[in-house]
């Protein structure tokens, strides 16, 4: 059986390219880039983002996207902070999940089923999503030094030198780019994203396929909410604002294209790496964080011009 | 001699590592109808750019009444009298006929120094245009209103307004029905005796036999043939373009088999079809030929029933279909595949679940039936990872066809499964067509050229207002008149 070996595509290394130059510019810039303390730092910055940006990549492959991750984030933080005082670790992390994949499933049903615009869909989930959360948190943080000591732990120990919450997306990123690689069910993303009639008329379940997609987004992004409440050590009610910006960035930085059909997984968290090291980056170099913004926001713009360009092609 | 009212001389382009025209020669002569034809990939389109000023040729030149001239853009050669009608049509849909016509050079009214719309005139201007075309719709109808065959008489009334003398159309009859090919054809003769030159693209070659003043046949870049009317018939055409002398589908002569499918229902447009059994469905555009198929495979808004080898069942959506051995390639080819992916995947997108061992794509197995399926069907290049845009139109074609082999249906529904390939390509469909039935399949097809289901079909069905008119069987011959009454064309 010859090996079938995909054919090197410089076009396809950009995303790479582009964060070992960022991070060689940085090092040359200032040597406290390269100090354990702040690459440890950079991969648990990185590790909630990685997570979101993981289930956004899932909904932008199947040719949507998700505005609501930020909120899911807060909702599922401050649910399983006020579960878990109550009923203890398990639970809290359960309740937390579950909230996330409520709000995904919600979000798929209504894309998938009743044909709503995404865009307004997950506008909408996001608004209300944040307002739920000041609803049942009344607006201040929960479970300021009622959390189980263990969850604390969680957000601050490590395993085998490297933090817990860095290998959360480790494990999911491995697992979930073998679903999408060698299953049918991850091929089928591709397809329905890539064309969704014609996927349609080769008998694949497109309204399922598409709602399962913004179910993993809601779950993942929970998750996310879980890993920043343990690091937070409280459940935050403004927590991930602007995360899904963040997250989608991410994704088209990583080569995926908001056409739908396109993407991979463990480009998508090279992405988050450009993102995050950029921000890193500035920080270190004492730029105002004003500007900081306007960076961030160039690099957005950036980003979804060359996923323009690389389509036009 | 007069000079030829738009001449290529000596052009040579070249794409990448492909010579698409080598040293090519063309002309067309004020009033007169000059056809193109060749397979796909021979250099029609990229011919037909450089006409239009898409494209700058490498090498050679472009003349206009002999005068040389130099196209920087679309807009030199518009402005030179030179207009391409394009498969799909440029037009805005959401704007009406009266503003389409005149949306390049609108007509104005001043008031007060003010210039507006002057939507009287405009309106008058696009009746005087297209009553050149003997056509008179309602001029303040949406375009996206419009049937394709009157949204053409638009463009080409454009065209007329813009003052074009070279009129460059591209496959104009592939989504016409006869009566309204017959239209175009009375149009394209009256702009002819107006002294417009005419190049006309097209792969039916029938039509250019007939309407052609003069016929150039191109094959790899190069012109091999060019001859005046009468000269050529379509034996030589094929013989031209291909290299090689026309190959019949071999007639059929199996027997059928049992009911393969049977709606159970009393409608009266109701489907029986037999193993080893390829049925013609004959129709014009709205007859409800392609509803049939439609319905069949689930996706024509209604839940049906029928026997499936003579087990009952129900189909609601496609998934219904495909589990139940139905395999449907739509007429349009952008709904059959998955333009960025794969050659592989696209194969085997209806499969997927068939090939899953613990959950897993036996990538192994998958692999070498996707190598077998390429070769048998002759998919070019051999490459699975291609991405199947990369594909010319009849490879395409066969990747869907290849999608449906792969999973082993029994039944296959085609929807014009020949439209707008050229002619090897369709041999080997119909040969694949063929051989499928041969080996227990049943078909069901419906296509525009009743030429094609006469050649391969056992039985055909004639429609028409969605209900079956008229039955013909291959032992009593197929009699055209018969045929083209019954569907009413």
């Amino acid at each position: 059986m010859p090996l079938s070996l995909p054919r090197f595509n410089p076009v396809g290394q950009i995303p790479l390219l582009t964060l070992l130059a960022l991070c060689l510019v940085t090092a040359l810039l200032t040597d406290r880039f390269l100090s354990p303390l702040n690459l440890s730092n950079i991969l648990v910055q990185s590790s909630i983002m990685a997570v979101i940006a993981i289930g956004m990549t899932f909904v932008i492959i199947g040719g949507g996207f998700d505005l609501s991750v930020g909120s899911t984030v807060a909702l599922a933080g401050c649910v399983a902070a006020m579960a878990m005082v109550k009923f203890g670790i398990a639970v809290g992390v359960a309740a937390g999940i579950a909230a996330g994949l409520g709000i995904g499933l919600a979000n798929g049903v209504i894309i998938a089923k009743l044909g709503v615009n995404p865009f307004i869909t997950t506008l909408g989930t996001m608004v209300l999503v944040r307002g739920v959360v000041y609803l049942i948190t009344g607006g201040a943080p929960v479970g300021d030094d009622n959390l189980p000591a263990g969850f604390i732990a969680f957000g601050s120990a490590r395993f085998l030198g490297i933090h817990y919450l860095v290998w959360v997306p480790a494990v999911i990123l491995l697992v979930l780019s073998w679903v999408m690689r060698a299953t049918p069910y991850g091929r089928r993303i591709y397809a329905t994203g890539g064309n969704r009639e014609a996927a349609y008329l080769s008998g694949v379940p497109v309204d399922r396929i598409i709602a399962s997609t913004y179910a993993w987004s809601g779950a993942l992004a929970g998750i996310a909410g879980v890993m920043l409440a343990a690091r937070l050590q409280s459940g935050q009610p403004t927590a991930g604002e602007f995360y899904e910006l963040t997250a989608i960035a991410a994704v088209i930085l990583g080569g995926a294209s908001l056409q739908g059909g396109e993407g991979t997984l463990y480009k998508s968290i090279i992405g988050v790496f450009i993102m995050i090291v950029l921000g890193n980056s500035l920080n270190l170099l004492n730029v105002d964080s004003y500007w900081q913004r306007v960076a961030i926001g160039a690099v957005i713009i950036a980003a979804a011009a060359a996923d323009r360009l690389r389509s036009r092609r | 001699m007069t000079m030829p009212a738009l001449s290529a001389r000596g052009i040579f382009k070249q794409f990448g590592a492909t010579r698409a025209l080598d040293n090519l020669d063309f002309d067309v002569q004020a009033g007169e109808l000059h056809a193109l034809v060749g397979e796909n990939g021979a250099g029609k389109s990229t011919l037909v750019r450089i006409l239009g000023g898409v494209h700058r040729p490498d090498r050679g030149e472009l003349a206009i009444d002999g005068e040389p001239r130099r196209f920087n853009g679309p807009r030199d050669a518009i402005a030179a009298g030179i207009v391409t009608i394009p498969q799909e049509l440029h037009l805005v849909p959401m704007l009406s006929i009266a503003e389409n016509l005149t949306l390049e050079d609108v007509p104005l009214r001043h008031m007060l120094g003010v210039p507006l719309i002057d939507r009287a005139r405009m309106r008058e201007e696009a009746r005087e245009q297209l009553a050149q075309l003997d056509f008179a719709p309602d001029l303040d109808l949406r375009i996206d209103r419009l049937s394709f065959a009157e949204r053409q008489l638009v463009a080409i009334a454009k065209a007329l307004r813009r003052r074009c003398r070279v009129l460059i159309l591209d496959e104009p009859t592939a989504a016409l029905e006869t009566r309204e090919i017959e239209r175009l054809f009375a149009v394209l003769a009256r702009m002819k005796s107006q002294g417009k030159a005419i190049i006309y693209v097209s792969h039916r070659l029938d039509e250019v036999v007939a309407l052609g003043d003069r016929c150039t046949v191109l094959r790899d870049g190069r012109s091999v043939a060019t001859s005046g009317r009468g000269a050529f018939k379509v034996t030589d055409l094929v013989e031209a373009m291909t290299g090689r002398s026309m190959v019949q589908a071999d007639a059929r002569a199996t027997v059928p088999g049992a009911v393969a499918l049977e709606e159970t229902a009393d409608r009266p447009d109701a489907i029986r079809l037999r193993a080893n059994e390829i049925v013609g469905l004959a129709g014009l555009l709205g007859s409800g030929a392609s509803a049939v198929l439609r319905r069949l495979f689930g996706i024509g808004g209604e839940t049906i029933e029928l026997r499936r080898n003579g087990a009952a069942r129900r189909i609601a959506r496609p998934p219904d279909a495909v589990r139940n051995g139905i395999g449907f390639v739509p007429g349009e080819r952008r709904l059959g595949l998955v333009m960025n992916l794969s050659v592989r995947d696209n194969i085997l997108l209806p499969s997927l679940d068939m090939f899953a061992r613990g959950g897993t794509i036996d990538r192994a197995k998958v692999d070498r039936l996707v190598k077998q399926m390429m070769e048998l069907l002759d998919i070019r290049p051999r490459q699975p990872d291609q991405r199947v845009s990369a594909l010319s139109g009849g490879n395409q074609q066969k990747v869907i066809l290849a999608k449906w082999l792969m999973r082993e249906v029994g039944v296959l529904l085609l929807d014009e499964p020949t439209q707008g390939i050229d002619i090897a390509a369709k041999q080997q469909i119909h040969t694949l067509i063929l051989d499928f039935a041969r080996r227990g399949g049943g078909v069901l097809i419906r296509s525009s050229e009743l030429a094609e289901l006469t050649l391969i079909c056992d039985g055909i069905l004639a429609l028409r207002q969605g209900r079956i008119t008229d039955r013909l069987a291959r032992s009593d011959g197929f009699d055209d008149e018969r045929l083209q009454a019954a569907i009413g064309g």
